[in-house]
């Protein structure tokens, strides 16, 4: 019986993994510059990387490797943000504008 | 009175300076420079000796600031009196950043431009120590600031003893420091190995040992509470279930745009103005405001951050600060996370993307 929870849970937990990296790429794709999608890519690290450690850590059970599982995802959350924010930051130093829908038509990235 | 004639002669106006104090080895030679440097420019004096105080007054430790404020004014006042001896020197005290929230250089800067404007001064005497607050690093930044704001400025030449004595501290600060450094890296060894095996337990304590004595006074760069910084950990235990809980809710609302095929976003930059101080409380709320997808640090300026948003209700959260609120919370302890959001005290602003 627990086995068979258990064994859910690790699938629930991957396919929303899959789901939310699947939506960063997604979103990668379909938004308009590169601060836009230095934000859906950070979804990929957060929730995609999360869920898939959570279901690694549920998969091992107790054991010394679920512990890293746990501290690879602390330090995935202290570097992530720290890379997006290196992006965009030198993205700002560089010049360029961000894309904004309603001012002007053509006001557009390059 | 040594010289009535000659001033008439000369109809110099006073020279008037202004000497920004903080509690520092270094500011008893700044006031006596001061002085000295001013009587030489011109025959009388009026010096004006400011404190200003950086953020916040809403936190408990705000009134002891002030009232130390207060006390080295007085004090300075003293030191002026007794190093002029016989010539006119006129002597003004003033605390300032009593009514705003003074947080960067610039802030510093432009406080001090706006007294000189009204005490018609333009020369400032820095202390080569001045650190006003917990902020590190002051110095340089200020005197660029200064310049850009139109005072010319002077450094007093000082003698100071030499700086690594103040980063150790005293004995029990130091005890602190060693002591936790020793427990952390203790507890990071036995997680990545096995704390019931002899062996980890052993080296374990080997390594934490050599790494306390040789990393501690680099890794804590601020004294430590024996009450407080434990108490701050706990907090940010609490702060993680709720940071991940406000990142699940911003990644579905980001997601459920992306994937509608209008795909209405709404990318705006934004400026808020964070109540938080520099260094460890400041990373920790721009890191979160990346880490929640919708909004972005762009540029953390002091704290000034410019951070951008994808769509409005990322924006609308972002203005109503919670996140802020929290990591006060978890420095500062819960009384001081009840402030005004940065919508309600005009700290927060839609700017257009060239005034980046």
């Amino acid at each position: 019986m627990i086995e068979t929870v258990r064994f859910w849970a690790i699938i629930v937990l991957i396919v929303f993994g899959l789901f939310f990296t699947f939506v960063s790429a997604v979103g990668v794709l379909r938004l308009p510059d590169v601060y836009a999608r230095a934000h859906t890519a950070s979804q990929t690290d957060t929730l995609g990387a999360g869920l898939a450690l959570a279901a690694v850590a549920l998969a091992l059970g107790w054991q010394n490797a679920t512990a890293y599982t746990v501290l690879l995802l602390f330090f995935v959350f202290i570097t992530n943000p720290t890379a997006a924010h290196a992006i965009a930051r030198s993205a700002a130093e560089s010049g360029i504008v961000p894309w904004e829908n309603d001012t002007d038509e053509e006001g557009e990235s390059r | 009175m040594y010289n009535d004639g000659h001033l008439e002669g000369d109809a110099v106006a006073a020279e008037r300076i202004l000497v920004p104090l903080s509690e520092t080895v270094t500011v008893r030679q700044t006031v006596g420079y001061a002085v000295r440097a001013g009587l030489e420019r011109a025959d009388s004096l009026e010096c004006h000796l400011v404190v200003a105080l950086p953020s916040d007054r809403e936190m408990p430790e705000g009134q002891t600031e002030v009232d130390a404020a207060r006390s080295l004014l007085s004090k300075a006042e003293n030191w002026v009196s007794e190093d002029v001896g016989d010539s006119s020197v006129t002597v003004e005290t003033a605390v300032l950043g009593m009514d705003e929230y003074l947080f960067g250089p610039r802030d510093f800067a432009s406080t001090f431009a706006s007294y000189g404007e009204e005490h018609d001064i333009d020369h400032v005497v820095l202390d080569p120590e001045y650190q006003p607050g917990a902020s590190a690093g002051m110095l340089h930044p200020l005197e660029r600031e200064l310049e850009s704001a139109g005072l010319t400025y002077d450094e007093a030449p000082v003698e100071r003893p030499a700086r690594h004595e103040r980063l150790i501290g005293d004995g029990t600060q130091r005890f602190d420091r060693l002591f936790a450094m020793f427990w952390i890296s203790y507890g990071f060894y036995l997680v990545l190995g096995d704390p019931t095996y002899w062996f980890d337990l052993v080296t374990g304590a080997a390594v934490a040992g050599i790494v306390s004595v040789s990393l501690a006074h680099i890794t804590f760069t601020f004294p430590l509470g024996r009450v407080q910084s434990p108490l701050r950990t706990l907090r940010f235990a609490i702060y993680v279930p709720y940071l991940i809980w406000e990142i699940v809710k911003a990644n579905l609302a980001i997601s459920i745009v992306i994937l509608r095929p209008s795909m209405p976003i709404d990318p705006k930059m934004t400026r808020v103005n964070a109540r938080v101080r520099s260094g460890l409380p400041l990373l920790a709320l721009a890191n979160s405001i990346t880490l929640t997808p919708g909004t972005l640090t762009v540029r953390a300026d002091d704290q000034r951050l410019i951070v951008h948003s994808l769509i409005a209700s990322a924006r609308d959260d972002l203005f109503d600060g919670s996140l802020e609120r929290a990591v006060r919370f978890v420095f500062h302890g819960r009384e001081s996370s009840a402030i005004p959001s940065p919508r309600e005290r005009g700290d927060a602003e839609v700017i257009g993307g060239d005034e980046l």
